[in-house]
């Protein structure tokens, strides 16, 4: 924390000399300071993309429910999407990971049996993949959540929002839907408006 | 208006009429991924170690050629997706040829057979593993009454566990008929050897030596361990006194192409050049004391005069040659396939061998192999004599089952041979098989086996490194194809049938392999270890190092009887039938990959094509690109002619791999198949296949084709892509 404060006050100085500002400043400065360090909300060092996709829905074989488990049960989208921070996938949890909960969790709700259903034959449900980039892009889950969380020393609990920069907000959605364009231009100015890196060998390779 | 047009105007309309042209196409505007449309399954229980687009590295053992180099795949999400050279292997030190990077294309490919097949009213149908075994416990079961010695396999190079495989089968049917075949082999070489010295694959050290003298022993490209001798070879050329290479063959091959000095001589006549040099050498003050009073007289009666007269090659040539091996020591001479494979080809490799006995490199550049401590798994190094003995039994209807798995005879066999015509004299075939070859299509029953990157295995490759070893192959993904088996899981299955109280408490052959591993453990000296230990550090590094007793050289220099061979006015050339890394002997010729790469020196892809002189071209009237007819006294081939200075006047040669009838869309009807119209002569010692020695014919059809090639042209058009300067000013000028 001691550290993010630090490169927050160098930055609001490279802005404008410490010695040319008005007292007003230092106090509007502190109170940004105060408030962004204190607030567990939005990252006000970092601009989110602007832009969004018309997503198709997309039927899965089962409803997952986003919503119930990021909103209502407020479960941390890392305990499911477990490789995020470890992979460039973020990756679909295993089927064992949801039957540790459901084998005792709404077993009464219809697509609770589903799943168990699946789980009782040995077999994880065929899933839709919704959010995809070509082949020829390489693209890091594992980067963006250390550059934008861990590095930052961003609350963890609140990554779902660092998430919804590229998958929109899942606490709002069922099964998930492609919410945010994730094209070239898309990243690239994302990129620019908060220093990533603009070599092209870094994504295409 | 064309004649006026300027190249920029020329590229401008193309682009505007291009544009236009494209209009009506499907133009992708942007790019854009389907949503749903793809299915991303998750894992049922996590794999602790197994993270989703992190790869893991497995070693295990490349099989494209028989050299055994040690590989490590790339495993991610459970497929394999590239395979590096495994930095521990001695053989490889982590490097691979191309060759084994396209092992890949073998295992995805799309002309895999998945299921089993039987012949039902002539046609193969497929069938399912419960009625082949049926049919297979039918016919070979403990209850048949097949005749021992009528039961065959016919495999290519087998070693490890898979040749005791197959001895434990042959053991239990009562037979002893194992044929093993490979077209590119060092099999005269090692007879060579064996006799020689008393050791019949000695350590080559390139490494040591400041001149390679090869007469055609394509040792970069084709020759016993290409990988390894590459390794050497870099050696070689990097020392502070850097290695010379005189390479001495009728047509140019890979290894030519890199050398200091090549020397086109006429085929078959490499036997007498060697004699010759061991003439300059013995004039010039070398001690020729360990050679017997025979020995001697054969190389007093090759002076140069007569040396340059049989081998084309002007005797100030051979002196420098001469001046070279007397000059720089220690040195290594080699004799690869187009030595090898004349009707005197033991003869020639023998007078090739006596240079090194006289250059006193036995022991310096020539050393002892290791002992293998374990027989039964040696390599059992297939050679063309068995094609030849099998070609003989099926004539002569003396099998009546036979396995064949690893090797393509119907591809392989000259047309003289008979083997197309007679193959259905055993009455059942059986083909273990990946492809569908020319074999497969002809057995009665194919059972699809896995890919190597599926499969289990042991080898012990023939050529060892410094280091002895089994190595070992594990499956780097499951099987892509729920019907196919691995080897040993068919052969274990065929052990059960015939004893069961024995190889029936194997299920597959994992639990084989295991059990194997099991009671190897004390004899390679890891008994402090537990099995499990064993196990996972022999899958762990790929290997199992043996501990061999070094042999000792004994020294018994053979008689060369060299001879000349006889001129032939109705067939004048000679056709050479050149093997090239890539397609090597036509079982690669269904990867795309390596079709695509083009010849190393013709630069050709994905066709045939016949190089010859452009003198001998003259003579006959034959220009670049002519479809010109190759005939011997068994066939003909009609080709595209493809002038090369790189090749004796002498000589027609067609590269070896294309021609197939059969194996998959990429290979089909592709190109045409030199060993087809081969002569079966055979080499008088060790009645291998003289693969070199058959003579052709040359004319034309009239019809005239284009050869696809990289690069397309020899000149740089005056464009000056490449810039060279000559040694003179390179000298003058320090290369500023």
């Amino acid at each position: 924390m001691v550290r993010w404060f630090n490169k927050q006050a160098a930055k609001i100085a490279g802005v404008t000399p410490v010695h040319a500002m008005h007292p007003v400043s230092w106090i509007a400065a502190i109170t940004l300071v105060w408030f962004v360090t204190s607030s567990a909300g939005f990252a006000q060092d970092i601009v989110p993309p602007v832009g969004v996709h018309q997503g198709e829905d997309v039927a899965q074989p089962i409803e997952f429910p986003h919503n119930i488990h990021v909103e209502v049960n407020k479960i941390n989208c890392m305990y499911c999407h477990t490789y995020a921070r470890r992979s460039k996938v973020a990756g679909i949890p295993p089927t064992s990971k949801c039957m540790g909960c459901h084998k005792i969790i709404a077993t009464d709700k219809p697509r609770i049996q589903k799943l168990t259903e699946y789980w009782q034959k040995g077999e994880s449900p065929k899933w839709k993949k919704v959010h995809d980039v070509p082949d020829y892009v390489h693209f890091t889950h594992e980067r963006h959540l250390k550059k934008l969380v861990f590095d930052r020393d961003y609350p963890v609990e609140d990554v779902k929002e660092i998430c919804a920069f590229c998958h929109g907000q899942l606490k709002d959605m069922t099964v998930a839907k492609k919410a945010k364009p994730l094209n070239m231009g898309w990243c690239v100015s994302c990129h620019e408006k908060n220093g990533g890196p603009s070599d092209c060998w870094k994504c295409h390779k | 208006m064309i004649g006026k047009m300027k190249r920029r105007d020329f590229l401008k309309a193309l682009g505007l009429g291009g544009t236009a042209t494209l209009a009506g196409c499907d133009l992708p505007t942007t790019v854009t991924l389907e949503e749903g449309k793809e299915d991303v399954i998750s894992y049922l229980l996590p794999e602790e170690y197994a993270i989703p687009g992190i790869a893991v590295w497995y070693a295990s053992t490349c099989t494209q050629c028989t050299a055994g180099c040690g590989i490590h795949g790339r495993v991610r999400e459970g497929r394999v997706l590239k395979i590096e050279g495994n930095p521990d292997a001695p053989i490889n030190a982590g490097k691979t040829c191309q060759m084994g990077q396209a092992g890949l294309q073998g295992h995805y490919n799309p002309d895999r057979i998945t299921t089993p097949m039987v012949r039902e009213g002539g046609k193969l149908v497929p069938t399912t593993w419960e009625k082949a075994q049926a049919l297979l416990n039918e016919k070979l079961g403990a209850k048949s009454s097949l005749n021992a010695d009528r039961v065959a396999w016919f495999t290519g190079t087998l070693s490890g566990h898979q040749r005791a495989l197959v001895v434990n089968h042959l053991d239990a049917v009562g037979s002893k008929q194992h044929f093993a075949h490979e077209i590119v082999n060092a099999s005269v070489w090692q007879a060579v050897c064996r006799d020689m010295l008393d050791d019949p694959m000695p350590r080559i050290r390139l490494d040591k030596a400041k001149l390679i003298l090869s007469f055609g022993a394509d040792f970069l490209a084709t020759w016993i361990s290409p990988v390894h001798f590459a390794g050497q070879y870099s050696k070689f050329r990097t020392a502070a006194d850097r290695g010379a290479l005189i390479q001495v063959e009728s047509k140019m091959s890979m290894t030519g192409g890199s050398a200091d000095l090549w020397v086109a001589i006429r085929p078959g006549t490499e036997g007498a050049l060697a004699l010759g040099l061991a003439n300059y050498l013995v004039a010039n003050g070398v001690n020729a004391s360990a050679l017997s009073a025979e020995v001697r007289d054969k190389i007093a009666a090759h002076d140069l005069q007569k040396v340059a007269s049989i081998t084309g090659i002007a005797s100030a040539q051979i002196e420098r040659i001469g001046k070279a091996l007397k000059g720089r020591n220690p040195s290594v001479v080699l004799a690869g396939a187009s030595v090898e494979g004349q009707a005197q080809g033991y003869e020639a490799v023998a007078a090739i061998m006596l240079l090194n006995v006289l250059l006193g490199n036995i022991g310096t550049t020539i050393e002892p192999s290791g002992k293998f401590p374990f027989p039964q798994l040696e390599a059992k190094s297939g050679g063309t004599r068995d094609l030849l003995a099998f070609a003989q039994a099926v004539q002569q209807k003396q099998l009546d089952v036979v396995f064949f798995y690893g090797a393509n005879p119907l591809y392989s066999a000259p047309v003289a041979l008979k083997l197309d015509e007679q193959i259905n004299n055993i009455p059942f075939k059986v083909a273990l098989a990946q492809f569908p070859d020319e074999t497969a299509m002809h057995a009665d029953l194919v059972l699809p086996v896995s890919s190597y990157l599926e499969d289990w295995g042991t080898h012990v490759a023939a050529y060892q490194a410094e280091q002895n070893q089994i190595s070992v192959q594990q499956p780097l993904m499951q099987k892509l194809y729920a019907e196919t088996r691995g080897f040993g899981d068919v052969m274990v299955s065929l052990l059960a049938m015939r004893n069961a109280a024995q190889w029936g408490a194997f299920a597959d052959s994992y639990g084989y392999m295991k059990n194997v591993f099991t009671n190897m453990k004390a004899n390679v000296g890891a008994a402090a270890l537990s099995n499990d230990e064993f196990w996972n550090n022999s899958l762990q590094t790929g290997m199992v190092k043996v501990d061999a007793p070094v042999r000792k050289h004994t020294l018994k220099p053979v008689v060369p009887n060299v001879a000349a061979n006889s001129t032939d006015v109705a067939f004048p050339f000679y056709l050479v039938p050149s093997p090239r890394m890539g397609l090597f002997d036509g079982r690669h010729a269904n990867l795309p990959w390596l079709q695509e790469s083009p010849d190393q020196i013709a630069k050709v892809v994905w066709d045939s094509w016949a190089e010859m002189h452009p003198s001998t071209a003259d003579k006959l009237g034959i220009a670049h690109g002519d479809v010109i007819k190759v005939e011997s006294e068994h066939g003909a081939l009609e080709v595209k002619a493809y002038l090369v200075k790189a090749i004796h006047p002498d000589a027609i040669s067609i590269p070896l791999g294309q021609g197939h009838t059969e194996y998959g869309r990429y290979a089909k009807d592709r190109g045409v198949n030199p060993l087809k119209i081969l002569k079966p002569i055979t080499d008088a010692k060790t009645g291998e296949l003289a693969m070199y020695a058959t003579r052709v014919k040359v004319s034309k059809t009239g019809k005239q084709d284009v050869i696809i090639r990289l690069g397309h042209s020899d000149t740089q058009h005056g464009r000056r892509l490449v810039r060279t300067v000559s040694v003179d000013v390179l000298k003058r000028t320090k290369g500023a």
